[in-house]
């Protein structure tokens, strides 16, 4: 796991102390989706399927901080839409690590090297580009539809590194996902010198144009096992090792959707990143009012039955990784061992 | 669920025919592109329908007009109906499209040599 320390002991301590108040329902990353407008048009993708008038607009860097210290999460994922497409994403982002919160700004990267080049960022530890990674050059220009994109992300990570960023890849992994290829992949990332990678399945989006390529339940713990098994020692994730051992079928946990909550231009997403089903107008409410016992594959709803995705399910890792002695110790374990 | 399921684009419920209000109102909460809400007075809000709450005391709706206002809040009792006129934005499969164009333009560059 390459996790950094500081931030293991961030989240840890956070995670410790609403457990001691008692919080049963707390966020841990907070999903700060300041524009939906993107320069690519994934298959995959159902953010961005809206009017024009829709895709035009963008929160406030106010917005954007107001639902930050609303929500109190240690950890602020900024994905989109593409955000280095958000006029104010710098001075965003510098008034994040300001307030000392870990910041992963998901990006394509298409627009990194220029960004870079303009000195939009400080490099910082609490900052991490995460870069939408879907596999080798083939594999993701095909997700992305788009040739050519594998090779400026590559570009880009390239001169994040140089000018000593973090930077971490996000890969959603599609039904007919090649194990051997994938782990191909890990490898030339790990070549590439990024900090860490963040793998998942994707999630089947109603709006999204292309249903038949998602990963169902038991194909998802067939591929996780075939990629990680016997996972070479320098293979760095930047997420739970018991998330990916539940990727694996090795752990059974349920969704807390309230981990991630979602902030964008509509409001607070219920009842998580992926499914919306309605906004509400602040943090609380979102926590208050949701009928959370309709949500998760204990629910019996359909829409949750096969999610296995990070944004579900991670902070339900962390939330065992911190919550019991077996957690913790299993953790550590992986952690040291290298094992999955 | 297919994307290339019939799309409600261009569709004028009859109120309390075709289906109730609440029903109207999923839809169109659903809906990924512009509707005209009429109100009972007859006027008309064009624009993207992104909440509603039929639970609430007073269950309403809110929206972004397509001029970048907003948002407005407009309860169900003021709605007369809502006529689906914008564009439906996840209608069609783009993947299968790109796919297609990229599977010809891959046969016409091997077809030309290069």
């Amino acid at each position: 796991m390459s996790v950094p320390l500081s931030q293991m002991w961030t989240v840890g301590r956070y995670v410790v102390t609403q457990k001691l108040r008692g919080k049963k329902r707390y966020p841990l990353v907070l999903m700060l989706e300041p524009l939906f407008r993107c320069n690519l048009a994934c298959a995959g993708c159902g953010k961005i399927q809206y009017p024009a008038h829709i895709l035009r607009r963008h929160l406030t860097v106010e917005q954007c901080l107001h639902a930050v210290d609303e929500c109190g999460a240690p950890l602020v994922s900024i994905p989109g839409g593409e955000p280095l497409m958000y006029p104010q994403i710098g001075e965003l982002v510098q008034a994040l690590v300001a307030r000392k919160k870990y910041v992963y700004l998901c990006t394509n990267a298409i627009l990194l090297k220029e960004k870079l080049e303009a000195n939009l960022f400080t490099p910082s530890k609490y900052l991490s580009f995460s870069v939408h990674m879907d596999g080798l050059r083939e594999e993701h220009d095909e997700a992305v539809c788009r040739e050519g994109v594998y090779d400026d992300a590559v570009e880009g990570i390239r001169e994040a590194l140089r000018r000593g960023f973090r930077v971490t890849t996000n890969t959603t992994l599609f039904d007919g996902a090649d194990a051997a290829r994938v782990r191909q992949f890990f490898d030339a990332m790990m070549d590439l010198g990024v900090e860490g990678m963040m793998v998942s399945p994707g999630y089947s989006y109603a709006k999204a144009p292309d249903q038949e390529h998602f990963l169902r339940r038991r194909r998802a713990h067939d591929l996780f096992t075939a990629m990680l098994t016997d996972a070479k020692k320098r293979w760095r994730f930047n997420q739970s090792p018991l998330f990916l051992q539940f990727l694996m079928g090795k752990k059974d946990f349920e969704c807390t959707p309230w981990g991630n909550p979602t902030y964008n231009v509509f409001g607070w997403q219920r009842p998580c990143y992926l499914l919306q089903e309605g906004y509400a107008q602040t943090f609380q409410e979102l926590i208050d009012d949701t009928r959370w016992e309709r949500y998760g594959r204990r629910s019996g709803n359909d829409k949750c039955r096969d999610c296995m995705v990070h944004c579900g399910y991670e902070a339900t890792a962390v939330d065992h990784t911190f919550g019991s002695w077996r957690g913790l110790r299993d953790t550590v374990l992986s952690t040291v061992t290298g094992k999955l | 669920m297919s994307t290339e399921e019939t799309s409600l684009e261009g569709w004028q419920p009859q109120m309390g025919e075709d289906a109730s209000l609440a029903e109207v109102v999923e839809r169109a909460f659903d809906y990924r592109g512009d509707v005209t809400v009429v109100r009972a007075d007859g006027s008309e809000l064009v624009g993207y329908l992104f909440n509603r709450d039929a639970d609430a005391a007073e269950p309403f709706v809110q929206m972004f007009d397509h001029a970048g206002g907003g948002p407005h809040r407009i309860r169900y009792g003021d709605i007369r109906t809502i006529r689906f006129t914008g564009k439906d934005t996840a209608a069609g499969n783009s993947y299968a499209a790109w796919l297609r164009r990229r599977a010809a333009t891959k046969a016409a560059e091997s077809g030309s040599g290069a």
